[in-house]
């Protein structure tokens, strides 16, 4: 006998409101319907009746995780429209303030998953790492959420000690390579609740245009940093996680070994900081026309690609203001993984997406 | 930059998708002058390209602007299409990563995705309106 369970859109396994209604066969999961759209705020809408000064402000707000990302690719797009490309210091810092973001969100979603799998220790040793990573955030840019740090033409706010921000890493990278990644390489409760569930095959991955960590973690090598550089990620060395597995835990395994990549580029980006200014010279807000044209920006948010499309009539209000979150693609999948699955490793399959339905429903 | 845009651009003509290629913040640029979104959704799963988005935009004139966006080897490839009566083949069935795409494009700006159902609203609500992003005049 086939049962209905209905999982949200307010529930305590949820992180944020969606629905996921699961088609079970005594305990196990026959198929799956996701619903969407509970935080739709019409982002995009609101963008094309607001100035370009304004839009930084709001599509920072689509996310209240990965909100540099937002107003990061929003000005690269405006950037291209104005040709005013920010000066090297500048894209050093946005670099910085990236990387940082990234290491934030991947403890966060590592301590959740830490939760959801059962092993609380560690939820509060990913907790208090990121902590740190959030003093750093707000030594920086003054706030722990919305950094407000880019401008169009560059940031606004200089790291004046990059020597305090390289402190944290070594504590960081150590406490990752020998707390983090062990336990969740060869722990056994971990593998127990982990290996071999939720599996999101290569094909699969290819099919349902899965970004970021879900993909890698699918064998699918694709990070929008290495295949089309933004900033001045050409100039650092790092590499690309990637496991074949397609199981919740080589999401895991990807995750902590993101996090190493990312103390290696912003060692590398804090020690070779290039002096100058942090903005380039652009029109006064008053008189702020962006010339007609459209452009694309694409960033690898913590989550996977982030694409941002704008079109200019010439005049101070963008005529388009397109934004494709990496969530919006990844979600999807879930149907996928939860196929065949006990209900009970529900709430931790869908949760190993590392999903954000601020940014899917925008 | 400019010599590995031409050699890309030689690729491209080489793996048979057209001359009119522009290199242009950000993307390739392509217009598709017959609409055949998908032969060239056929094409770019042939090549192992990967779908990224439709991007709508409406037009002073009313008319619909769809840009179908494909990543072909690190390289965003964006296909320009338009249409007035705002209806316009499926690619769903093909890519399925285009299935929530063409649900919130029907739910922002009411176009028929023909050869395929809208059953359930996506972004919105059963029941609300359609066209949200649309001049209000326009949406119903």
């Amino acid at each position: 006998m086939s049962y209905r369970i209905p999982i949200g859109p307010y529930h305590p396994a949820l992180e944020e409101p969606y629905k996921l209604e699961l088609i079970c066969d005594g305990e196990t999961v026959r198929d799956a319907v996701m619903h969407v759209g509970f935080n739709f705020r019409g982002i995009e809408y609101l963008a094309e009746r607001r100035n370009y000064l304004q839009g930084i402000t709001l599509v920072e707000r689509v996310c209240g995780i990965c909100s540099n990302v937002h107003s990061l690719s929003f000005c690269h797009a405006v950037e291209q429209l104005m040709e005013t490309p920010p000066p090297d210091r500048a894209l050093y810092i946005r670099v910085i303030l990236a990387e940082l973001e990234r290491l934030h969100s991947h403890f966060l979603w590592a301590g959740v998953a830490s939760k959801l799998i059962g092993f609380k220790t560690l939820f509060m040793a990913c907790f208090m790492l990121r902590e740190k990573v959030m003093d750093a955030l707000s030594a920086i840019s003054g706030n722990r959420v919305n950094y407000g740090m880019n401008r169009i033409g560059g940031v606004n706010r200089d790291i004046a000690e990059p020597q305090a921000v390289l402190n944290i890493l070594d504590e960081m990278e150590r406490e990752i390579t020998h707390t983090v990644l062990p336990i969740f390489l060869e722990d056994r409760t971990v593998a127990s609740r982990c290996k071999g569930v939720g599996v999101l095959t290569k094909e699969q991955a290819i099919a349902m245009g899965a970004v970021g960590p879900l993909a890698r973690a699918s064998g699918v090598a694709q990070d929008i940093r290495k295949s089309a550089p933004y900033a001045v990620y050409d100039r650092f060395e790092f590499g690309v996680p990637v496991e074949t597995a397609g199981d919740v835990q080589a999401r895991l395994v990807v995750h902590a070994l993101e996090m190493v990549e990312s103390c290696r580029i912003l060692r590398q980006a804090l020690q070779t900081l290039p002096r100058g200014p942090i903005h380039a010279t652009v029109p006064p807000s008053a008189k702020f026309k962006v010339p007609a044209g459209t452009a694309v920006s694409r960033v690898e948010a913590p989550r996977g690609e982030v694409l941002y499309q704008i079109t200019s009539n010439g005049t101070d209000i963008p005529e388009r203001v397109r934004v494709r979150t990496p969530t919006f693609m990844n979600m999807a999948t879930v149907r996928f993984t939860v196929l065949g699955q006990e209900l009970a490793d529900s709430p931790l399959i869908q949760a190993s997406c590392d999903p954000c339905y601020s940014c899917t429903d925008r | 930059m400019t010599t590995l845009a031409e050699e890309f651009k030689t690729r491209l003509q080489h793996l048979g998708l057209g001359e009119e290629w522009e290199w242009k913040n950000g993307s390739w640029w392509k217009t598709l002058a017959d609409v055949d979104v998908r032969a060239v959704t056929a094409l770019m799963l042939a090549l192992g390209a990967r779908f990224v988005a439709i991007t709508a935009t409406e037009k002073p004139n009313k008319e619909i602007r769809l840009d179908y966006q494909w990543d072909l080897e690190g390289h965003l490839l964006s296909f320009i299409s338009t249409t007035s009566a705002r209806n316009i083949a499926t690619i769903a069935d093909l890519s399925p990563a285009a299935d929530w795409v063409e649900r919130e494009t029907h739910e922002y700006f009411l176009v028929e995705f023909t050869g395929r159902e809208h059953t359930r609203p996506l972004m919105t609500r059963a029941g609300d309106p359609l066209g949200i992003n649309l001049q209000k005049e326009v949406a119903q």
